[in-house]
């Protein structure tokens, strides 16, 4: 029978880790959306594209570390076992999805920011050729 | 047992491969014409080609993995052997879009210094 608990606890974590990338991703790339345009000054085009890439690259990577750490490699013998293991290995990857949402807002704020510096430093030169004498001849 | 997992993870392999191979070939058009500055022709030529590239490394890799797998018996076995290959696949997958991703953001920045020059 300890065969059968292990499989009971892996297909109750695939459906349950994939839903859960699903929703964070969703959520993350539905709002980053506005951030990609402001960091690309309003082309709308490229904002919405490396948008989409970075959504893939989210899901791949988060889906690719669920399925490579989804293994238990010890037996499972009754059904308070198979509750620890499995809340263990969910809880374990509901806290680094939730360090990769982190990272990837720090990633959009940072860009936000890099591009608003960006901005005010053209309209700073702007202002300074405005400002700036000509030369004495 | 072994047969009926190489099965469903060549299918499964195949199935995402395609997938996003078939965005970043949708997606990926916008910067490379960016970068060619919007020759059409030039850039989709390219895109073509990385995308070929693309489907040969990856489902390569995928049959190349075929031949290092273990006796299966029973069915959870089955299972993790499958996910976990998976999930090799799919992290290599990732680690190679975020170098493209980086090697698109290194270019542009180059770019962008011979337009200012």
């Amino acid at each position: 029978m300890e065969t059968s608990f292990v499989a009971i606890a892996y297909f109750v974590y695939l459906p349950v880790v994939i839903a859960l990338t699903w929703y964070v991703a969703r959520t993350l790339f539905k709002n980053g959306k506005i951030f990609m345009v402001d960091i690309f000054h309003g082309r709308v085009e490229i904002a919405t594209c490396t948008n989409k890439l970075f959504e893939l690259g989210f899901y791949l990577l988060n889906v690719g570390f669920a399925l490579l750490i989804m293994e238990i490699s010890r037996g499972i013998s009754d059904q308070q076992e198979l509750m620890e293991v499995l809340s263990k290995k969910l809880g374990g990857y509901s806290i680094y999805l939730g360090l990769m949402l982190f990272f990837n807002m720090m990633l959009f704020f940072r860009g936000k920011k890099a591009s608003k510096k960006r901005e005010q430093d053209q309209l700073k030169m702007e202002w300074m050729k405005t400002q700036i004498p000509p030369p004495i001849k | 047992m072994n047969l009926i997992g190489y099965i469903i993870f060549l299918a499964v392999a195949y199935l995402i491969t395609v997938h996003v191979g078939l965005v970043f070939f949708r997606k990926g058009r916008v910067y490379i014409l960016f970068l060619m500055k919007g020759d059409v022709d030039y850039s989709d030529a390219i895109n073509r080609l990385l995308l070929i590239c693309y489907y040969l490394v990856n489902l390569g890799y995928a049959a190349v993995m075929v031949s290092f797998w273990n006796e299966i018996t029973t069915l959870a076995e089955l299972v993790s052997s499958i996910t976990t290959m998976l999930g090799r696949l799919v992290i290599t997958l990732a680690i190679l879009h975020y170098c493209n991703m980086f090697a698109i953001y290194l270019l542009s920045v180059r770019h962008k210094k011979t337009l200012k020059q």
